[in-house]
């Protein structure tokens, strides 16, 4: 009897001593309280979809159909997969959202990686200045690109629409698969995502020892075949890591898709609406296991014990190939074209817009006649003489406007801090902790938001928002916000800290030094380019993020929403002005930043 | 008293033994060197009694108390343990200067020290170094000949080194601006009349309050020093900071950053470092191998010294066997995890315990020569060896070889410990198991099959150190040199007997002609004489042709 108490107290007593040496390191107790905080948030969300999906909604299809009012039903599932407007509804959906984004993937990853290349390791002019300009699509928000291309090259022979600026000038009208469907799409997507690709791959190039290569060209190997079997290999993880984040980024768009007039997933969700709300939420289901999908791929490419720390050899010198004395000036030529193209002249056109007197109204370009454009977008403050503006004040004077950009501002500044914040912990925490299972589970939960569609993780939210009564509330929005960006900060704190020796720490808890003081006098300032970063990336993606928030609030909210609402309403004029006003804030903020603290977009997003 | 036990230590990564099974004692005050090959598990040990790593199973305790016990679960984490570690790679803070560096673990010290009255012992220390103003002129009037920028710095860092004083003093005398002043020798002695009184002053203070000043100033209340809990002022990290600075001699490198330094002057950052706080046990990371040879044996002369002023327990991390010779009280031999022999260096080097301890000391190393032959009645061996050559080996010890070499056969468990059983009884096959070290022996002109037929067949190995082989007109064995690689004061020689190379060693700086016929003797009696299928040694003795 005594023995079984001794033994029951010793058993205690070592419970309790291994409790004690668990929670005397900080980074056990954070990834604990993080795995719980994150699988709530992730998870919950998801569930109440999915329970969605089998409930029936009085007013849609399933009440109808099984005569039910309330309660749980299979019609929707079945009738989605199986029923007469399957195809319609399903497979036609699913198989362009697939195409879409392998495409979207190819092209910004050939895009992005042979200008990657180019920048960093030949001797292309000009260097600077086209890394800078190349980064702007990304900056822009998804659809100015697709309503820009729209401007240029619909018509009204072909696409039924007024004349674009190709057709009004030199009366080119582009056939009907350049000017709607899969093709723009994929090329808006691709340009879009291209910085990303140029960003990942660059950053590997830009570090690559040359001794590498060299070791190969020593032996007589001929340039394709270095390419090939050196070069190439090294990329692969940034080649992996664009693939991952932009077939889902692709895959979760809807504006695009929706100018463009493209069927996926997406536009079939909203378009299904009240009647069919129930299968609506299982083509959410849909985006989410493919989301899931992904990662899992990611999860068997990347794990295991090879490391992708990126070779900063001590030799700084870059091999440069030479392009040849005019092939250098060429090739940059052609680039500077191109950037024109997808950089400069989309700027330009907005602020086009913003002067004439007419949306879509051209005519000055023809005329000739200057005294044809306007102001009255900008300056008018009153809306009883002018009536072209449908009430609405001037850019610079309407109140509606400057109340959705400061939520804009509160919204994007709470989530970058949270996320930031968050990410930063549990890139720390999961890097010291590499080896265990629970930190590996922390490290994919934080990540799933950013692989599912932003528009199921707006879905999820909405119906969690709504049974709890917070919808049209920042509150949504920053929760909603939080959970999808935690990724770019956690991604970015994780690959930081595995390049920081453990020993870094360890000096310093081995003078007992407490952990606030590693962290602050230590970890952080060493990292804090990349840390940075980690709170500008959700800073600047929040700020021009429609997708995942219009279904949490209503129109005026926030500046983006807003933005869709002039576009729908036709009043290019103010869309274009907000979109400008944007980009511009956008940009002022990325070079005050990294004048102040030397972090920046593409350091954020990995690339160095 | 920071005594160390290592009771039963394994460190497994699966099926793969790190650490198996490790007993260690060291005593108070020691200066043990782990040695061993790459990848035998000295840095994983080291890091274990750190605490930087958790064994998988065993006891270790520091001082007594118990760090680490794998069966009731106690694991105190490294910052509990109050040791120094010095790593091999630096882990110097990038975003520090060097000083910074060095301070920043002082300013987290918060224990029970004596009180001391800072300001009276800052002005005695002033006013003593102003009493004489003659030498301080001297060294200001040296520094800013100059006559730049880094002058003043170039001068407080003379003061700080001269008279070890924290930078704070130094700035006072600089303040005095003595090398430009006209009167030089009386504003010092006015200055030092100065302080002096201030130490006059804060002594009637002490009088006043009830307690009374030490000869170093420290606070004495009724006789007995006043203690209390605190942190490490400013004047006290400076000097401390400024102290092992001048040990490891980076004086002039207080405002770098690492990146900013070479490899060398880092890891003497490094060392100041891990010796400011003072602990009572320091373990070093090969903390020497970046230095160059000269530096290296500077910091080897000056890390013996600290350990005699420190009193401390050194934990030095090595594979150069010269340094684990010179500087430790107590080498720990390891191979593949398991401990090989844990004794003085001289009993290391003269009785190994097996081959491979033989093999790993000495420089240049051993020579191995298979033999056969039984025990004689008087007790001394009859061995032939080489091809045909008879000796007799004189033990210098009293064995009975044949019962020996039969329980060495019967304990034979492979060098390692196959098994480990673990709590739950728990068997995890070791994955790492090596057979018994084979000794190399060195031939010219035979077979890789006979040589190995030779190394089968032997029963004995004989352990000839180069050095006893003594080159001389008389000696027994002829030979003829094979190689010679005179070094200045030595020459390294390797004869050539039958088929058979020994290396030996030959003082004075003989030179030798390759192909020159030479007669010589093994010498000494510090001739070994292992059981060649466990490899362990049986004596030790001398060897008559």
């Amino acid at each position: 009897m005594e023995q079984t108490a001794r033994l029951k107290s010793n058993r205690v007593l070592i419970l309790l001593n291994r409790f004690k040496t668990f929670v005397s390191r900080p980074q056990n107790s954070i990834l604990l309280l993080l795995g719980l905080i994150l699988t709530v948030s992730t998870i919950a969300p998801m569930i109440s979809i999915f329970i969605d999906t089998v409930s029936v909604h009085l007013g849609s299809v399933d009440a109808h159909y099984t005569g039910l009012t309330e309660g749980y039903t299979l019609y929707n599932w079945q009738d989605l997969f199986f029923g007469k407007m399957s195809q319609i509804n399903l497979w036609t959906p699913l198989f362009n959202s697939l195409l879409l984004s392998a495409f979207s993937c190819l092209f910004s990853i050939l895009y992005g990686g042979i200008f990657a290349y180019l920048v960093t390791r030949t001797n292309i002019v000009i260097r600077k200045y086209l890394s800078s300009i190349f980064i702007f699509p990304y900056i822009m928000p998804q659809w100015t690109l697709a309503v820009i291309w729209q401007n240029v090259f619909s018509s009204n022979a072909v696409t039924g629409t007024s004349d674009g600026l190709l057709a009004a000038l030199f009366n080119i009208q582009m056939p009907s698969w350049w000017c709607v469907g899969l093709f723009p799409s994929v090329v808006v997507l691709g340009l879009h995502y291209a910085p990303f690709a140029y960003i990942l791959i660059g950053g590997i190039f830009r570090n690559m020892d040359a001794n590498l290569e060299e070791a190969a060209s020593i032996l007589n190997t001929p340039r394709y075949k270095i390419f090939a079997r050196v070069t190439l290999p090294m990329v692969k993880p940034a080649i992996l890591s664009t693939i991952l984040l932009v077939f889902s980024s692709a895959m979760g768009s809807y504006p695009v898709p929706h100018y463009l007039k493209l069927t996926t997933l997406c536009t079939k969700y909203v378009q299904m609406g009240e009647k069919r709300a129930g299968q609506a939420s299982i083509l959410a289901v849909v985006m989410i296991v493919l989301g899931v999908v992904i990662m899992l791929i990611n999860q068997r490419t990347t794990s295991g014990r090879k490391s992708y720390t990126t070779v900063t050899g001590k030799s700084g010198q870059i091999n440069k190939v030479n392009l040849g004395r005019i092939g250098k000036y060429v090739i940059a030529g052609i680039f500077l074209v191109l950037t024109l193209f997808t950089s400069i002249f989309p700027i330009i056109t907005f602020a086009m817009e913003t002067f004439l007197p007419n949306p879509g109204d051209y005519s000055f370009l023809t005329s000739g006649v200057a005294g044809n454009l306007t102001t009255k977008w900008w300056i008018v403050s009153e809306n009883i003489t002018e009536n072209g503006m449908y009430g609405q004040p001037g850019i610079l004077y309407n109140s509606a406007i400057w109340n959705a950009f400061g939520g804009t501002v509160i919204v994007a500044v709470a989530c970058a801090i949270l996320a930031g914040t968050i990410g930063l912990l549990v890139g720390y925490s999961v890097s010291k902790n590499r080896r265990s299972k629970w930190a590996g589970y922390v490290n994919n939960i934080a990540f799933l938001p950013y692989l599912m569609p932003s528009l199921a993780v707006g879905v999820a939210f909405f119906v969690f928002g709504s049974s709890l009564g917070i919808f049209n509330t920042y509150l949504l929005l920053i929760l909603a916000g939080v959970v999808k960006y935690i990724p770019f900060a956690s991604r970015s704190a994780l690959n930081s800290m595995m390049q920081l020796s453990g020993e870094i720490e360890e000096a310093a808890v081995i003078q007992n030094i407490p952990w606030h003081k590693r962290m602050f006098r230590i970890i952080i300032p060493i990292q804090k380019t990349s840390i940075i970063s980690g709170y500008l990336l959700p800073f600047m993606t929040c700020l021009r993020e429609l997708t995942l928030f219009m279904l949490l609030c209503s129109q005026t909210k926030i500046i983006t929403t807003m933005l869709d609402y002039f576009d729908e309403m036709g009043l290019y004029a103010f869309s274009s002005g907000i979109n400008l006003l944007l980009i511009i804030f956008i940009l002022v903020c990325n070079a005050l930043v990294n004048k102040l603290t030397g972090a920046s977009l593409d350091k954020g997003i990995g690339g160095n | 008293m920071a005594r160390i036990e290592l009771t039963n230590v394994t460190k497994r990564w699966g099926s793969f033994y790190a650490v198996d099974a490790l007993n260690l004692v060291i005593e108070d005050n020691a200066f043990v060197t782990l040695l061993g090959p790459s990848g035998c598990g000295k840095t994983t040990t080291l890091r274990m009694i750190a605490g930087l790593e958790t064994p998988t199973s065993g006891r270790i305790t520091i001082d007594g108390v118990p760090v680490f016990d794998s069966e009731i679960g106690i694991n105190i984490s490294a910052n509990h343990r109050k040791v120094g570690f010095l790593f091999q790679n630096y882990a110097l803070w990038p975003n520090m200067t060097v000083y910074q560096n060095i301070s920043f673990g002082l300013s987290n010290i918060k224990e029970s020290m004596p009180e001391v009255d800072w300001v009276a012992r800052k002005a005695a220390r002033l006013a003593e170094i102003l009493a004489k103003p003659q030498d301080l002129l001297a060294l200001l009037r040296d520094a800013y000949r100059q006559n730049d920028k880094s002058d003043t710095d170039k001068a407080m860092l003379r003061l700080i080194d001269t008279y070890e004083i924290s930078r704070f003093s130094a700035k006072e005398i600089l303040n005095l601006n003595l090398h430009s002043a006209s009167d030089a020798l009386e504003t010092a002695k006015s200055a030092a009349v100065r302080q002096q009184a201030v130490v006059d002053r804060q002594k009637e203070q002490a009088k006043a309050s009830g307690t009374e000043l030490s000869d170093t100033f420290e606070i004495l209340q009724s006789g007995q020093i006043k203690r209390r809990d605190r942190k490490l002022t400013g004047e006290e990290i400076d000097l401390i900071v400024r102290r092992v600075a001048r040990i490891v001699k980076i004086g002039m490198f207080m405002g770098r950053y690492p990146s900013e330094l070479s490899g060398g002057q880092q890891q003497r950052v490094a060392i100041a470092r891990t010796l400011a706080p003072g602990p009572k046990v320091l373990f070093m990371d090969e903390p020497l191998s970046n230095l160059d040879a000269k530096l290296r044996l500077e910091m080897r002369s000056e890390l013996q010294r600290l350990h005699l002023q420190t009193g401390s327990t050194f934990i030095y991390v090595t594979h150069d066997q010269m340094e684990a010779m010179t500087l430790a009280t107590k080498i720990c031999l390891i191979n593949n995890g398991v401990l090989q022999q844990y004794a003085e260096p001289m009993t290391v080097y003269n009785t190994p315990e097996n081959l491979f301890v033989a093999d790993f000391v000495g420089n240049p190393s051993i020579n191995f020569i298979a033999a056969n032959g039984k025990q004689q009645a008087d007790g001394s061996v009859a061995l032939s060896f080489f091809q045909g050559r008879k000796g007799a080996f004189q033990c210098k010890r009293n064995v009975d070889i044949a019962q020996t070499v039969k329980r060495l056969e019967a304990e034979s468990q492979p060098l390692d410990i196959a098994m480990v059983s673990e709590k739950k009884g728990k068997h995890v096959e070791k994955e790492n198991v090596v057979k018994v070290f084979q000794p190399r022996f060195l031939t010219v002109d035979m077979d890789d099959a006979d040589v190995d037929a030779m190394g089968e067949n032997a029963e004995f190995i004989l352990g000839v150190r180069p050095e006893a082989i003594s080159i001389h007109e008389l000696g027994k064995l002829e030979g003829e040199v094979f190689s010679a690689m005179p070094a200045g004061m030595e020459t390294t020689v390797r004869i050539k007997i039958e088929n058979f190379l020994l290396t030996g060693v030959v003082f004075g700086g003989v030179l030798y002609k390759i192909g020159e016929k030479v007669r010589f003797d093994l010498t000494g009696n510090n001739i070994l004489l292992f059981d060649s299928r466990s490899g362990k040694m049986l004596t030790d003795g001398s060897l008559t042709i």
